[in-house]
């Protein structure tokens, strides 16, 4: 302070002069806090992006290694190879489609029959091991206490019995025979019922039967399935001995690692012996430079072993279409060879192209950072901790995520938008009194717990249900895998609902009564004033409240973790609104089920920062777009 | 020309089924949410109840929340009878029984015995990161209601506020775990070779150390406090806000300083309604499995944590069990059978009660405060 | 001044002294049964005062968590890599193994699969996707849905080793966080497949596959295709009661938890 402040202020004002200095110091001291926020998210910023950046050169030194160590080139032949697989699995299931399917009625006799003695087995099973058990020698038996097992093993045999499935397919004798050697049968018998094993024969010989007239079609897919045997060890041996490379490869890069961390703690150790025996270690693991060249030269001598293999394969291809059956009877037969046959020509294209792509593909092409960088962002394949190559694309994760806001959204929108129309224009003051708790408190579960749901009894309810048969119609009934984006989805429009609708009854509070007033005064009606008038006017609140409804929705984490499926793909699209009935991963859900087992500073580690960075980045995109339509409703 | 007749609307006016209609249709769709939410309850509280309730007194089942939590044995004895003991008591029976056969003995990890240690841990976690998140909170909150001008700086915080209120929760596990189990520093005389930044303190062998706090209680109080912190500072501004200017004209008049006439004017008045709004952020604190999944929580721990320290610095330093991680746990890592589901639906039940009464606990407080601060 | 120093060493003090807690950390297939009860039973064995953490997230968390102190023993159902001992070497910490069981991965199916066997080859088949539908390996008709474990998984690792020469697995897998887990879906799931550790095997709802005309039992251990051995890792000086719980472990009270959980005692092959 000053001499000449002192002098303006009157000495004796003991008050003021105490408080100046004390006040500003206060000041600062609140100011610091309400700083603290920025340094908050400036720190989550520079954190995210400090582990973050290092992904993409980590990245591309493994596309490097992959591309060095010819495992690239390997992949060249190996995505045909699997093509070809892929093709003859088709094959092959409409080759059991159009045999099962005229073995129909035996099958589900058999099945019925089978499911009927599990379900039995099922309940029985405890009181029976312990009858078993006990009988047994080594457990010293005594009289009386095996006779009161039995009898509680005839106890739940007898219940057991009346609750059994029913079986519309096989006879009613039949039936009562079946339950009639399950009631006789010896406590420790192992076989299967004689009418169980019956019906497995007859549907065995039915299949027999059918496969006959379909002996051409065996032979033809066989022969196809044998074609891929030349490229096939042709690609297993270059597998082997592009691995070792990679791992020499890596090997040297981690000794060379080590022998810097190794130094590097020698220089800080304190011990003197320690230190020596570190710098010893240190300058043994010392790697010679990996032999790289000369693998990869004997890799690229084989170029013209592949080009052959790959043409012989596309020689006998050629011919199969024709000498597969023009058409079967079978629906689902008919289907899967129309698959096929539409796949057919893209397969031949791609051999055709093979030998081309094999003889200009080159190991010292550089990898480039941009490629490491659009590898991760268009990525299809999320593979990791695998033994062949790890590949970090986001797409599968980005798509599941998409997906699944998607469900919740039109789910979320209409409910909690018409919630918040009703609630606020035609509800009656008490409605509102129990509406609004109620979904108030909705946003209050923890997301686990919905989660918790989820996997324990939304997604198994959600499985029987769609084995009704009045429900067949639906698309993707009956489902596959009771976690799948559907019940994740549902979930999460569980969680948005209650941002949505609160929102957008704010939104609709806030829009003047003049405006309603003048509408009704105009002579509109209640209807026409809310949905001409109102709601219109709070259209921009409406929009902010559903973009932070979908911020929310793409940023939850335990509920898709729980039961979004964790199924690292693309969903596919060409199944219709079925894909909606498949499984996901998701950006949350990736990042929560990695992060706690990737070892500190690995790409892997790395590259879920870089996920976080881009979820962070889509939820302040979305939340700043949001925020911006909030502040046009306001003024 | 004109008859005036017809502009006087008779009967049902024009359109009324159609309107009729579409108000059932919105009646129908916010009663179906509400009824899906009540199916929810309804559920958990069917399944989850009876565990923690029983018919006679005192018809709460105390064990269930003072027992720990231990591994499940289910067995039949030589004569068929079913046991379902925690290990504890399993160990018992052996020792009470020995030579009597067991039979089709199976066991359930996490399903016996009782959740004490999450109740507590998630109780520690909520406490600590609570004081942190309303010290500083409230403190933002004083400058941007009562010191705060136009300017860059509260521009810049209010938009710093606005984003991070956003941010999903895993992101904020990203950070915590990047920031305060990694990189926050620490005082030791062995540092870490993934320290930061390590320089020597001016006494004894020790070190200030830049390599985190490991997975700790510390480290995900803190990180669940910067999450929470964006609602504090919002929710006690508001409260700050809702003091009448009269109150601090008055005071300052009266020649009190700016400090005096907050600590003596503004926040006796608006403390209540800070309290009150930081009931909800308790619920969200309480209920948040993804940022404390790798800085706090862990699956098993057999004691609770303030059994067997040696000093109290300890308690902060280890991991706790937390109640969500825990049925994330159960959801995930056991089966569902008749013998977990005492433990699965009894543990979210004991955990939507407690979240149902901050709620609903927030709710009234909040119409009791409206009702009684009019100025 | 005098005050603060005092302050700081007591700080410094405490924030050292917490090791008599025995953090255990890896395997899921180890971690989720197994060595709760070896706890479990070390504690009732007269050791009440140790204190257990034990975080089953998958074999490849047990090594960095043991560098960097944040664990005494290690549960891993795999070998440790080379490149994890260095890492753990470049942090002090000589790694010292401690075989404690056999497992075998066994194949499981639906209670209501016809299928009972199968061949190594139609498993692999199986596994990396070549083969889709069950009618394809005479089930009944159906998509097959196949369950593996999370990356971090030793299984997860082994499995690709042992059953899939090395192949990946194809997108369409599910991953799942641990074997109950997996045994849970195939139990609810008529067209899934997966394996779980032999422990996890008995799960109501589920069929063990017997592979190449080998029944998954802890008799067949020598024969089965897909048999591999359990082990805990701990520093090469441990705790004293790392060292006394390694000890219990290996004693004959702790391989018969071993026996009862559903694993193969060391001493048993």
């Amino acid at each position: 302070m000053s001499q000449e402040e002192i002098s303006l202020s009157p000495s004796h004002h003991r008050f003021q002069k105490r408080g100046f200095s004390c006040e500003k110091a206060i000041k600062y001291f609140f100011a610091s806090n309400a700083g603290l926020t920025i340094v908050i998210l400036v720190l989550i910023t520079i954190f995210l992006l400090k582990e973050g950046l290092g992904f993409f050169p980590g990245y591309q030194r493994e596309l490097e290694v992959y591309r060095i160590a010819g495992l690239e080139f390997v992949d060249i032949s190996r995505k045909n190879l699997t093509a070809q697989e892929q093709l003859t699995s088709v094959l092959n299931r409409a080759y059991y489609a159009e045999i099962n399917g005229q073995a129909a009625r035996e099958m589900k006799r058999s099945k019925e029959a089978s499911a009927l003695f599990n379900a039995y087995s099922e309940q029985t099973g405890p009181t029976r091991d312990l009858v078993v058990n006990n009988s047994q020698a080594a457990s010293d038996p005594k009289s009386e206490m095996l006779a009161i097992l039995k009898t509680n093993f005839e106890k739940q045999k007898v219940k057991a019995l009346a609750s059994l499935p029913a079986t519309p397919h096989l006879e009613k004798n039949e039936r009562a025979d079946l339950i009639e050697s399950i009631r006789t049968r010896a406590v420790d018998s192992t076989e299967d019922p004689p009418l169980v094993a019956a019906l497995a024969a007859e549907l065995a010989a039915a299949q027999e039967k059918y496969a006959v007239p379909l002996q051409g079609m065996r032979a033809t897919i066989d022969s196809f399935s044998s074609a891929g045997s030349e490229l096939s060890s042709l690609v297993s041996e270059m597998t082997e001995s592009v691995t070792a490379t990679k791992e020499k490869i890596q090997g040297a890069d981690i000794l060379e690692k080590d022998r810097k961390t190794l130094l590097a703690a020698a220089a800080s150790a304190k011990d003197l012996a320690e230190r020596e025996k570190l710098t010893s270690e240190a300058t043994a693991s010392l790697a010679e430079k990996p032999d790289v060249e000369g693998p990869i030269q004997r890799l690229m001598e084989r170029r013209a072993d592949c080009v052959k293999a790959h043409q012989a394969l596309q020689k006998t291809t050629g011919g199969i279409l024709a000498q597969l059956p023009e058409n079967l009877r079978q629906p689902d037969a008919r289907r899967l060879l129309k698959v096929a046959r539409a796949t057919w020509p893209l397969f031949i294209a791609d051999l055709e192209k093979t030998p081309a792509a094999i003889h200009a593909w080159k190991y010292d092409a550089p990898v480039p950072l941009t490629a490491a960088i659009s590898s991760f962002l268009t990525g299809k394949d999320w593979v990791t901790g695998g033994e062949w190559q790890d590949f970090y694309g986001i797409l599968p994760l980005a798509a599941g995520s998409l997906m699944i806001a998607l469900v919740a959204l039109i789910i979320a929108i209409p409910s909690g938008i018409g919630a918040a129309v009703y609630v606020n224009q035609f509800a009656s003051p008490r409605e509102q009194g129990i509406i609004k708790p109620v979904i108030e408190f909705i946003q209050a579960i923890p997301s686990v717990v919905l989660g918790f749901i989820g996997i324990l009894v939304f997604g198994t309810l959600l499985r029987d249900i769609s084995t009704w048969d009045s429900l067949q119609w639906i698309p993707g009934f009956p489902i596959e895998e009771r976690l799948n984006i559907f019940t994740a989805g549902c979930l999460l429009a569980l969680m948005s609902i209650p941002t949505i609708f609160s929102l957008s009854e704010d939104a609709i509070n806030n829009v003047p009564s003049a405006y309603a007033e003048a509408s009704e005064a105009l002579g509109a009606s209640r209807f026409q004033t809310t949905f001409r008038v109102v709601v219109p006017a709070a259209f921009s609140g409406v929009l902010a409240a559903v973009l932070l409804g979908l911020g929310r929705v793409i940023g939850e984490t335990m509920v898709v973790l729980l039961v979004a499926g964790n199924r690292i793909k693309i969903p596919d699209f060409s199944s219709g609104l079925s894909t909606f009935f498949q499984p996901c991963h998701t950006l949350t859900g990736i990042i929560a089920q990695e992060l706690g087992e990737v070892p500190l500073g690995s790409v892997h580690y790395r590259a879920l920062f870089v996920v976080g960075i881009l979820l962070f980045a889509i939820v302040l995109a979305i939340n700043a777009t949001a925020h911006h339509f909030v502040n046009k409703m306001k003024h | 020309m004109f008859d005036p007749k017809k502009l006087i609307r008779k009967g049902l006016p024009k359109g009324h089924f159609k309107d009729a209609a579409v108000r059932s249709l919105l009646a129908g769709v916010t009663y179906l949410v509400v009824i899906i939410a009540a199916l929810l309850f309804g559920k958990i509280i069917v399944d989850g109840a009876p565990v923690l309730f029983k018919a006679e007194a005192p018809f709460v089942d105390f064990e269930f929340l003072t027992a720990k939590n231990e591994t499940l044995h289910v067995f039949d004895d030589a004569l068929g009878n079913r046991h379902q003991l925690p290990a504890a008591a399993y160990s018992a029976y052996l020792d009470k029984h020995p030579g009597e056969g067991i039979f089709n003995e199976q066991t359930f990890s996490y399903s016996g015995g009782g959740i004490a240690g999450p109740i507590v841990g998630t109780a520690l976690l909520t406490i600590g990161s609570m004081i942190l998140a309303l010290f500083f909170g409230i403190c933002a909150a004083i400058y941007l209601s009562e010191y705060a001008k136009q300017s860059p700086f509260i521009h810049a915080v209010r938009l710093a506020i606005l984003n991070l209120a956003g941010i999903p929760s895993i992101v904020f596990g990203l950070f915590g775990f990047s920031v305060f189990v990694l990189a926050v520093p620490i005082i030791t005389s062995t540092p870490a070779d993934r320290s930061l930044l390590t320089f020597p303190l001016f006494f004894g062998n020790y070190f200030v150390s830049f390599q985190g706090w490991n997975s700790s209680l510390m480290a995900g109080c803190a990180t669940l406090a910067c999450m929470i912190l964006p609602v504090i500072i919002t929710a006690s501004e508001e409260s700050l806000r809702a003091v009448p200017q009269g109150f601090r004209d008055a005071s300052l008049a009266m020649g009190a300083t700016r400090w005096q006439t907050i600590r003596k004017c503004v926040l006796p008045f608006s403390l209540p309604g800070i309290l009150t709004s930081s009931l909800l952020a308790i619920t969200r604190v309480a209920g948040e499995t993804a940022p404390i999944m790798f800085t706090a929580a862990v699956a098993a721990k057999d004691d609770l944590p303030w059994q067997g320290l040696k000093s109290p610095f300890d308690l902060l330093s280890s991991q706790v069990q937390a109640l969500p991680y825990h049925i994330y746990t159960l959801a995930a890592r056991i089966p569902s059978s008749e013998y977990t589901q005492r433990a699965q639906y009894g543990s979210v039940f004991v955990f939507l009660v407690l979240v149902a009464f901050l709620s609903a606990g927030s709710m009234i407080l909040r119409s009791k405060l409206r009702a009684k601060l009019k100025w | 001044m005098k005050i603060i120093t005092t302050l700081f060493a007591t700080a410094a003090m405490l924030s050292m002294a917490s090791a008599q807690t025995l953090s255990i950390k890896g395997s899921d297939t180890l971690g989720a049964k197994l060595v709760p009860q070896l706890a479990e039973g070390f504690k009732a064995a007269g050791n009440g005062g140790v204190k257990f953490e034990i975080a089953a997230e998958g074999s490849t968390t047990a090594f960095p968590a043991l560098a960097n102190g944040t664990a005494q023993i290690g549960m891993s159902s795999r070998k440790v890599k080379d490149d994890e001992r260095t890492f753990c070497r470049t942090k002090g910490i000589y790694l010292k193994e401690h075989p404690i069981c056999h497992d075998m991965i066994v194949v499981i199916v639906n209670k209501n699969s016809p299928l009972a066997k199968l061949t190594k080859d139609q498993i692999a088949k199986v596994f990396t996707g070549q083969i889709k539908d069950w009618s394809e390996i005479g089930g009944t008709p159906g998509p097959i849905s196949i369950y593996t474990r999370n990356t971090s998984s030793g299984t997860y690792k082994d499995w690709q080793k042992l059953a899939m020469g090395g192949r990946d697995y194809p997108s369409s897998s599910l991953k799942m966080a641990g074997n109950e887990q997996i045994a849970q879906e195939v139990a609810k799931n008529k067209n899934g497949i997966g394996y779980v550790g032999l422990a996890y095997s008995k799960t109501a709802g589920t069929k063990a596959i017997t592979v190449d005309g080998v029944e998954p039992v802890a008799a067949n251990a020598k024969k089965y295709a897909y048999a591999r051995e359990c082990y805990l890792y701990a520093p090469e000086k441990p705790s004293a009661e790392a060292e006394a719980f390694m000890k219990y472990v290996e004693s004959d009270a702790g391989q018969n938890i071993v026996r009862k959980v559903g694993f193969i005692p060391v001493k048993d092959l």
